[in-house]
């Protein structure tokens, strides 16, 4: 049987805020937390090795690195894949980080990503919903004036580390920007980073994120075509059905 | 016997068809190619078709792009190539990468249309850096209703 586990580089904080920044539709998770990543000078705090994993390893100024990893700071962790995540090993993964990161006592568990939309070329200023592990925490979002999603799939890493946390009793929330199934997409990553900042009290400028757009999206081209091919397998398509009534 | 009738099912032929299909997929050997083209200074943009009952949807991803290069052409009655100028060159080494030499100044691809559609009145969009083409569909017969 396979497993995975989180090896510690340096002393990671408790009672931090953990925000998952997965590869999903738009790469939104990712770019939004690669942005954080960079807007608060965050140093690497762990990463996941399994043999689940493919053979990689990410080159960064020559020294090799696990594709995925934690960053963080005093009051916030950040988990990030710089890799198309197999669908296959997903499962074990998320559980694996969310394993870790409940020995941390977190503040709050936040997830990334994305919400495709067809006519996003339409959309200037995407929405972004949000979803909870609970009751008290959808209030929240509500007070917020963040919009909640009320019936359907969420299919992918937010889905497991919402239903995971539900089961814990960890408390979770998930902004879901509207963005593109199969293209890269700053613009919705820097829509959701706002609502993160709204509901976290903290300062993020996503100045530089959208001034950066058209380079992301160059960038990222390589990482999510091969995260479609993931996202085909998950059967992401799934986010478009119509909920059964139960 | 009944069991064995059941199994010959129009379904579980396809299905064990498509396993087929499958299986002979794993076994073939392909080799991955990179997503740019060094000699024609060319990247292949992300791209993605819908078909629809009505039309074909083919859009493409294309940032650093100006507009007015962007040109759609059908090569023949199945396949389209679109191309499009970048607003300036990108080097491998911008992206960091010191182990290949060179640059990008153009997105080239092509689509291979998996139905019979309608050129003549095809129609693009450029919106958001996203290039999107419809292209109504050919219908040779109808069935009447009675």
């Amino acid at each position: 049987m396979n497993s995975a586990k989180i090896i510690e580089k340096n002393s990671v904080p408790s009672e931090a805020f953990l925000v998952h920044g997965m590869p999903d539709v738009g790469l939104v998770g990712v770019i939004a937390a690669s942005h954080l990543i960079t807007e608060y000078k965050m140093v690497e705090m762990a990463y996941m090795d399994s043999e689940s994993l493919p053979p990689v390893a990410v080159l960064h100024e020559g020294l090799p690195y696990a594709p995925i990893r934690v960053f963080g700071n005093g009051s916030l962790l950040i988990t990030i894949s710089e890799m198309a995540i197999p669908a296959d090993s997903i499962q074990l993964f998320m559980r694996t980080l969310l394993d870790w990161g409940q020995s941390k006592n977190p503040k709050l568990t936040i997830s990334i990503s994305g919400m495709p939309v067809q006519n996003r070329q339409d959309i200037e200023k995407p929405k972004v919903y949000g979803v909870a592990s609970n009751a008290a925490l959808l209030k929240m979002l509500e007070d917020k004036g963040i919009e909640v999603l009320r019936e359907g799939y969420l299919v992918g890493p937010q889905a497991l580390i919402l239903r995971y946390c539900a089961e814990k009793n960890l408390p979770a929330i998930a902004f879901l920007a509207q963005s593109f199934f199969n293209y890269p997409d700053p613009e919705a990553a820097a829509e959701a980073l706002k609502e993160f900042a709204n509901v976290t009290g903290k300062k993020i400028d996503v100045t530089t994120l959208l001034a950066k757009g058209e380079e992301i999206r160059l960038r990222a081209r390589d990482i999510m075509k091969r995260t479609q091919q993931e996202m085909t397998k998950m059967k992401k398509g799934q986010e478009y059905d119509l909920p059964l009534y139960v | 016997m009944e069991n064995k009738k059941k199994k010959q099912s129009i379904y579980d032929m396809i299905k064990e068809y498509l396993d087929e299909v499958e299986r002979l997929k794993e076994g073939i050997p392909t080799i991955e190619r990179p997503s740019w083209d060094l000699q024609a200074c060319t990247l292949e943009p992300l791209s993605s078709i819908f078909v629809t009952p009505k039309e074909v949807i083919i859009t493409a991803d294309l940032p650093y792009v100006q507009p007015h290069s962007v040109k759609v052409e059908s090569i023949n009655s199945d396949r389209l190539e679109i191309t499009a100028e970048m607003k300036r060159k990108v080097k491998f080494k911008e992206m960091g990468m010191v182990h290949h030499e060179g640059e990008f100044s153009s997105f080239s691809c092509q689509t291979r249309i998996p139905v019979a559609v309608d050129m003549q009145h095809l129609k693009t969009n450029f919106k958001r850096g996203v290039l999107e083409i419809r292209i109504p569909r050919k219908r040779s017969y109808k069935i009447p209703a009675k």
